[in-house]
């Protein structure tokens, strides 16, 4: 089974559960609590997705390595490559 | 990461937590509460939790289909000078 099919049937179950919960189809008769929580979940779990992806870029942005020490000396070897090819002729 | 980075990328952990915390309570606390508790002013009306993340997708798709439609607006031919 391909993943695209194993996606679609995971998505199809769980959004027949959440119609059946919210709709009642199966006349469970559940205290009304349990209505009320359940039609909300698809957009419940679609914000709090976007919460985490938020949350994970904005901390793997404040702790990235930045390896300033090695920046600095690949910016004074581009600057040596550039004198001495200019010595040799290549026009920049 | 330093100086800006970092206080961006924690800023948008902390909205990102304080936004689930917020909305956690509100769609799945609210309703285990009774309906004359104190912390109920808190929280607009329930229908309000899924129209304003509603709205907000939509304004944020047309956000993304407006750099889209300029985008493309603005191809040029193959050569770029």
């Amino acid at each position: 089974m391909t993943k695209l099919l194993e996606w679609l049937l995971g998505i199809s179950v769980v959004m027949s559960t959440w119609g059946l919960l919210t709709f009642d189809l199966l006349d469970l008769k559940l205290p009304p609590v349990y209505k009320e929580v359940a039609w909300p979940m698809p957009v419940y779990l679609l914000v709090v997705f976007g919460c985490y992806s938020l949350a994970t870029v904005g901390y793997r942005v404040a702790t990235f390595n930045d390896c300033n020490e090695a920046s600095q000396e690949l910016q004074a070897q581009i600057k040596e490559a550039k004198k001495d090819l200019q010595k040799k002729g290549l026009k920049f | 990461a330093t100086g800006v980075d970092q206080v961006v990328g924690m800023g948008l952990v902390a909205f990102s937590l304080i936004l689930f915390s917020y909305y956690t309570v509100w769609v799945i606390v609210l309703p285990f509460v009774d309906s004359d508790h104190i912390i109920q002013k808190y929280f607009l009306p329930r229908e309000y939790s899924v129209i304003l993340p509603g709205v907000a997708a939509l304004i944020l798709i047309l956000c993304v289909a407006f750099i889209g439609a300029v985008t493309w607006r603005n191809r040029k031919p193959k050569k770029v000078d």
